[in-house]
């Protein structure tokens, strides 16, 4: 989280979307950046990730893994989605992989999310 | 061609659409045992003010009985409540069991035993709903002959597996007999056996000759058939095929009835031109099942989704509109209407807004307690369930209709339409049920 509000975002944590709850929403101006995090289960982030693409401008995996696989890489670079590092020994974080912008936001669904998303408070 | 549609009765929150879209759309009701005994006078008034022609089929659930008691017991490890008051209507051996121990195949080696046995579950069915069906307030407003007795009376039945069917078969069979003698002269005159099978039961051609060659011995009026947990948009077509094959064994060249309990759209066009009446008929849920697991045995909570007429499956919302988005059919109302849904739910939800679809996914936000904390999850809203459920059950009428009406050419090419609209967004396994059932009905 740290990691994130060092570059400017600001925070929310499980937030609900279309039946899913997303780990951790970061807002920066109007740009919101979706991030699934998980220890091991990559494939799973991934999957859990489709279901922002309707309303998140980045999508991003945050992983936990000592180093990251080229299957995990090439995967993410082919949806677009950024990769997050999180190095358990010295508790930081890096970017593998900066996400592109999703193109595929679905407006009227986006404007459910933020009306939704008003009632979270910020966690940072 | 007709195809009988049927509806399973669910919660009472639903009761309201058992006349939906239109009065007459529904053959009749099922009606599980359990809910029957548990509820006699909400379920009295529903046949009677909710119901277009107040025909039901009690499931006598008998199957209950023979699992491990922990499936019939709550968390107390007491019997639920529903599933006692069936036990004491139905008396022993059940009775003496219920919760403590499973029936088995020895508890009925006294024939007096399995006699009595059917004759209370035959009372049961006859009686038990109809006499708080007369005491209702509803029946000042309608002729005693109006209170009708169910539609069929359904012998005892037990779940029957590839390798306990021998164990259960006689018991079936023997009981089935003694529900005709039970039956008399009285108003119902109708007998149906039950077919609840393993999926394991359909790819074994001997087992399903066994099971419907000595079935026909109780000479049974009609048959409900149950596969366990058979989800026919995952079946492969081994299964399929075996559903077919078991379908057609017990309806005797249409001289049996033979209703599917839990059934999709692949069992509806077995119903029909393109299956040549395998079955008489299909039942199903409101908004839920299509498919349903033996044990445990009752329950289940509705949940919303959207059915996707052209893939005849329900989605999760969140799915459904990544498909339709990425296929560029919320582009415009028109363009919904014309590649997604016409129906008259859908338009009335839309009113011209391609926007109003989030309406489908509309939902509010609960804390929920999770192993690694609480976590906000959103629950569809009741009113985005009743949306799904009546986009739902228009296209299902439309169903019954289109397969018991159109031609085979007809009906293959709406298959092939599904596979070419979906198979960009969805990819080859999200439409391959949709071959499966082609390459099954055809073969």
């Amino acid at each position: 989280m740290r990691f994130l509000a060092d570059e400017g975002y600001r925070i929310r944590l499980e937030v609900p979307n279309m039946g899913q709850s997303a780990d951790l929403v970061a807002s920066r101006s109007r740009w919101l950046t979706f991030v699934e995090a998980k220890r091991h289960d990559w494939r799973r982030a991934l999957r859990q990730c489709r279901a922002h693409e309707a309303v998140a401008d980045y999508i991003c995996v945050a992983i936990s893994l000592r180093s990251v696989s080229n299957a995990l890489l090439q995967e993410a670079k082919d949806v677009g989605y950024g990769l997050i590092r999180y190095d358990l020994a010295s508790q930081t974080c890096e970017w593998m992989l900066q996400p592109s912008r999703n193109t595929k936001v679905w407006l009227p669904q986006r404007r459910r999310l933020m009306a939704a998303m008003k009632v979270i408070d910020y966690a940072d | 061609m007709q195809i009988d549609h049927w509806m399973m009765f669910s919660t009472f929150a639903e009761q309201r659409h058992f006349e939906y879209p239109e009065k007459g759309t529904y053959q009749g009701v099922i009606i599980n045992a359990n809910m029957a005994a548990y509820a006699p006078a909400g379920l009295a008034a529903f046949l009677l003010e909710k119901t277009a022609t107040g025909t039901y089929i009690i499931d006598p659930l008998t199957h209950a009985f023979q699992h491990d008691p922990e499936v019939i017991c709550n968390s107390e490890g007491e019997p639920k409540s529903s599933i006692k008051s069936i036990a004491q209507a139905y008396g022993d051996p059940v009775l003496a069991l219920v919760g403590a121990r499973p029936l088995l195949p020895k508890h009925f080696k006294d024939s007096k035993v399995l006699r009595a046995f059917t004759e209370r579950c035959v009372k049961f069915q006859l009686d038990y709903l109809r006499s708080f069906m007369k005491e209702a307030d509803a029946a000042k407003y309608v002729d005693d002959d109006e209170i009708k007795p169910p539609y069929a009376v359904v012998a005892p039945y037990f779940f029957l597996t590839e390798t306990t069917y021998a164990h259960w078969l006689p018991i079936c069979i023997g009981a089935a007999k003694q529900t005709r003698e039970n039956l008399g002269d009285g108003e119902c005159q109708k007998v149906f056996a039950a077919v609840v099978v393993s999926q394991g039961i359909l790819l074994d051609e001997r087992a399903q000759e066994a099971i419907a060659g000595r079935l026909s011995e109780a000479a049974p009026d009609g048959y409900l058939l149950w596969v366990d947990d058979l989800d026919e948009n995952s079946a492969s077509k081994g299964e399929l095929a075996g559903l077919l094959n078991l379908a057609r064994r017990l309806r005797a060249n249409g001289k049996r009835e033979v209703i599917n309990l839990h059934g999709g759209y692949f069992s509806i066009m077995a119903a029909g031109v393109l299956g040549k009446s395998a079955l008489s008929g299909v039942t199903h849920g409101p908004e839920f099942g299509e498919f349903r697991p033996v044990v445990p045995v009752g329950g289940g909570i509705p949940i919303a989704r959207y059915y996707i007429p052209r893939l005849h499956a329900r989605a999760r919302y969140r799915d459904a509109l990544r498909m339709f988005t990425a296929k560029g059919s919320l582009d415009s109302a028109a363009i919904f209407h014309a590649d997604i849904c016409d129906c008259g739910e859908c338009k009335d939800v839309l009113t011209n807004d391609a926007a109003n679809f989030t309406l489908f996914g509309e939902s509010t936000v609960k804390s929920v307690r999770r192993k690694h904390g609480i976590v906000r999850i959103d629950f569809p809203t009741t009113e985005a369930k009743r949306r799904c459920l009546c986009h739902y059950l228009e296209k299902k009428r439309i169903e019954y209709q289109f397969a018991a009406t159109a031609s085979d050419t007809l009906l293959l090419s709406d298959l092939d339409t599904g596979i070419q609209a979906y198979q960009d967004v969805a990819g080859l396994e999200g439409v391959a049920h949709l071959q499966r059932w082609k390459e099954t009905l055809t073969a």
